[in-house]
């Protein structure tokens, strides 16, 4: 259903930032083309001049940033040069775009249909009841259900896949030429991503659309474009079909992003049956094992010493403060009856999707929490009197950006935690810092710093290291690389490997990414509304799920990346 | 739109820079009236009476004959201590009140904040009234009671911003690291509240100059012969029509203090 007709082409367009007198070039000399009906995949790293790439496409740029040379030619119209009043008339109705954060890009005041139905109210001229009914098709083509009730509601009542859909009718409402996707699934589950991406292929092929989908991950790109740019530094360091781009890269850069893709769902995996042997083996070690501990004996005791964290019975609460004095108060239950145990050593992975209670159990975990029934039995081994560090669970939080103080220096961050718990002296306490940060690969001059000078890597770096200094036995990372690039995630997992073996440190990870959990996890519990619907070795939940839930999630990560390895 | 300065690669609000202009204009007058001022501001002299501005008393003299721009740099002084001490006594106090209702909320906090809501919706001045009436006037008593009239407005801010700033994970990360809630309030989470706490420091200091103004001018503040601006516009006014150099002096001087520390504060944060 491709024709070729180029219905965008962006022309060595040079945009940059002007800065006391300096021009920081951000997109360098770009040209591209997209054609009529085609969905092409910009990917690169956060700061590669992607979203840049697309601002200038449709003229939002921020006043700081200037065009510096080029031509943008949309239908033969150079869209740099054109009047304002002009592109605003372009805008929305031949060319219109979706975002990443639909929270914050719907007014939080207006009605979803109030919103919707301006688009089109801006854009053509009908009668008032038309206008609705419009509204209530486009909401209704996107998926929504119940598009009547919809239409009424507030951009809150809505959840984020919901509100995405919207985003999307809205951009499609003027049936335009070109939508501008940037992000669009990033704040998502996987099951919704895939169900979003799916919409907009749905839309493309429906209306003939072409869409530009910017992303970091290049799964989303890979699953749904027919050619993909690669972008880093403001420059394309490649450009290809999708499919020649991911199969035979030429360009370094695409290789590292490509590989930095966690192994099962990546192209070149051939593994399978590798694993399936090993699993196999590992089958019959442990029956060997079972076997074995029928009789009573010292390595079973062990074994249960072995235990460093024993749930039992767990369940943890969330209590909505009563608004008013003597308000009553609400209480939901949002873990149930959860037993599971995690050995010293190992790296428990907990997946779910989000609202399914996985960081209320990290908390409740580390003690956050305190609205808990059952028991929680934190066993660090530690010999009482040798162990000059306590060796409370310490956790990694998910956002860098909010778990360290950012009015403090790093250097005053890490020593927090020796002040508060030990009986260091100033000169010891120092030393004990300068060793962490080097240990997490950053270095002593970083230590002057503050939080917002330093990069989100960097920042989970200082996070992991702050976690550490106190010798923890048992750390729970909760999310801890869902925020980062994919090369800078493959970095922090290693990071995280290489710690793990140095100080025999047990993780319980938590994340909704199955890729990085299949890559840093021994075992897996996946975890549904509050309850663990199934708990195996890593490599079997991923190749012989047996509950549904974990089927369904497996499927949606597998939709993402159409084209690897089948199970 | 707000106009920008450039100055040495910084860019600055306009705003931002005329209010630092004109404040530290009248901080000069005020730190060069605490050691030098043209006459002794109490001297009276009954030959100079009402006397227009001119060369030997700039600004002319007040109905004692006293020369006014030497009160106004003293006078304007003593607003001065006042205000600060005022600001200092309810953002102290304020920031406690705020800190602990906000972190701990529950019942703690709903007493509190009602009590604060009840102080609020009384005029300040009519309750200053009241503490005077108690009290009996003099510096010392406006500078107490107006301190504590200014705690609620302080403890409703820091409250809000802890209410905020209490969920965010390295709040919890330092209650992970074992630290206190002492600790956590004023060591973790009070420099952060430093984009909201400064601006109200400085907007506090100008109620505080008009509200130290006011009650001088009902003579329930500073009284005479010590001069502060307030003081001094409530003499003026009998002499308004006869003289009106006698008021337009302070007046002027409570206009720009208050408009400096107005400007700096708006332009402020957004740069």
């Amino acid at each position: 259903m491709t024709n070729y007709e180029t219905l965008l082409s962006v022309e060595n367009l040079s945009v940059g930032v002007s800065d006391k007198r300096k021009i920081n070039t951000v997109i360098d000399n770009i040209s591209f083309e997209v054609k009529k009906g085609e969905i092409i995949g910009i990917v690169g790293e956060s700061g590669s001049g992607k979203t840049m790439t697309a601002l200038s496409v449709i003229g939002l740029l921020p006043p700081s940033v200037k065009i510096l040379s080029g031509k943008v030619n949309f239908h033969g119209k150079n869209l740099l040069t054109i009047e304002d009043k002009e592109f605003r008339r372009l805008r929305g109705s031949e060319i219109s775009m979706v975002f990443q954060d639909s929270m914050t890009s719907f007014n939080p005041l207006l009605t979803i249909g109030a919103q919707v139905e301006e688009m089109l109210r801006l854009h053509s001229k009908y009668e008032k009841e038309e206008y609705k009914a419009l509204t209530i098709e486009a909401l209704a083509e996107v998926g929504l259900s119940k598009p009547q009730e919809i239409y009424q509601k507030y951009p809150h009542q809505l959840s984020g896949g919901m509100r995405q859909r919207a985003m999307i009718a809205m951009a499609m409402i003027t049936r335009p030429k070109l939508v501008i996707a940037d992000e669009p699934t990033t704040a998502l589950d996987v099951t919704t991503q895939s169900k979003i991406l799916g919409l907009l292929k749905k839309m493309n092929e429906k209306h003939g659309t072409s869409i530009i989908l910017i992303s970091h991950d290049l799964r989303v790109i890979q699953s749904i474009c027919d050619r993909a740019i690669v972008m880093k530094d403001g420059k394309i360091v490649e450009a290809g079909p999708t499919q020649e781009l991911f199969s035979d890269p030429e360009n370094e850069y695409t290789k590292k992003l490509l590989a930095a893709i966690p192994v099962p769902f990546s192209k070149n995996s051939i593994m399978s049956k590798d694993i399936q042997n090993e699993i196999f083996i590992r089958n019959l070690e442990r029956n060997e094992n079972t076997l074995k501990k029928d009789i009573p004996d010292p390595a079973e005791q062990k074994n249960r010493q072995d235990d460093i964290l024993m749930i039992k019975n767990l369940n943890v609460f969330y209590s909505e403060n009563g608004k008013r004095l003597l308000g009553k108060r609400s209480r939901k239950q949002v873990i149930h009856n959860m037993t599971f145990s995690v050995k010293q050593g190992e790296t428990l992975g907990i997946v779910g999707e989000s609202g399914s209670g996985k960081s209320t159990l990290a908390k409740a975990i580390v003690g956050l929490n305190k609205e808990i029934e059952g028991i929680i039995n934190i066993n660090d081994g530690a010999t009482e009197g040798l162990v000059s560090f306590l060796s409370k669970p310490q956790m990694v939080f998910q956002d860098p950006y909010g778990s360290l103080n950012p009015t403090k220096k790093i250097g005053w961050i890490l020593e927090e935690p020796l002040k508060l718990q030990t009986k260091l002296k100033k000169k010891e306490r120092l030393a004990k810092v300068n060793e962490i940060i080097r240990e997490v690969g950053l270095s002593t001059e970083h230590l002057k710093r503050y939080p917002s000078q330093l990069s989100g890597g960097q920042r989970q770096r200082v996070a992991i290291a702050a976690a550490l200094i106190v010798n923890p036995k048992l750390v729970i990372l909760d999310e801890p690389v869902s925020s980062l690039d994919v090369t800078i995630q493959a970095q922090i997992l290693r990071l995280l490997k290489d710690l793990q073996k140095k100080y025999n440190l047990t993780y319980v990870f938590i994340s909704h990414d199955l890729n990085v959990i299949f890559q840093i996890c021994d075992r897996v519990c996946v975890v549904y509304q509050g309850e663990i619907v199934e708990m195996k070795e890593a490599k079997e939940l991923f190749f012989c799920p047996d509950h549904e839930y974990t089927k369904e999630l497996l499927k949606s990560a597998m939709l993402i990346s159409k084209n690897c390895c089948h199970i | 739109m707000k106009k920008m300065v450039k100055i040495k690669g910084k860019t600055y609000h306009l705003n931002y820079i005329l209010g630092l202009v004109i404040t530290s204009l009248v901080l000069l007058i005020v730190i060069i009236g605490f050691f030098y001022t043209p006459y002794d501001p109490n001297t009276m002299n009954a030959a100079l009476k009402n006397s227009p501005p001119s060369l030997m008393h700039p600004l002319g003299t007040d109905n004692f004959g006293r020369d006014i721009l030497s009160r106004v740099m003293v006078g304007a002084g003593t607003t001065y201590v006042i205000a600060v001490s005022i600001v200092l006594i309810g953002a102290f106090f304020g920031t406690v009140v705020g800190a602990l209702t906000g972190y701990f909320g529950g019942w703690l906090d709903e007493v509190i904040m009602r009590f604060n809501d009840v102080l609020t919706a009384i005029p300040s001045i009519l309750l200053a009234l009241v503490f005077v009436s108690i009290f009996g006037t003099g510096t010392y008593n406006i500078i107490f009671a107006l301190g504590i009239l200014f705690v609620p407005s302080y403890a409703r801010v820091i409250r809000s911003e802890f209410i905020v700033l209490r969920e965010r994970d390295f709040v919890n990360n330092a209650k992970l690291m074992g630290a206190g809630s002492l600790r956590i309030m004023f060591i973790h989470i009070l420099p952060n509240t430093r984009n909201v706490l400064i601006p109200a420091l400085l907007i506090g200091f100008n109620n505080a100059v008009l509200a130290e103004a006011g009650l001088s001018y009902l003579g329930l503040g500073v009284q005479p012969p010590q001069a502060s601006l307030g003081r001094m516009l409530s003499e003026a006014q009998s002499y308004l029509l006869d003289s009106p150099w006698y008021a337009l002096a302070p007046g002027l001087m409570i206009i720009l203090t208050v408009l400096g520390f107005s400007l700096i504060s708006g332009g402020m944060g957004n740069d």
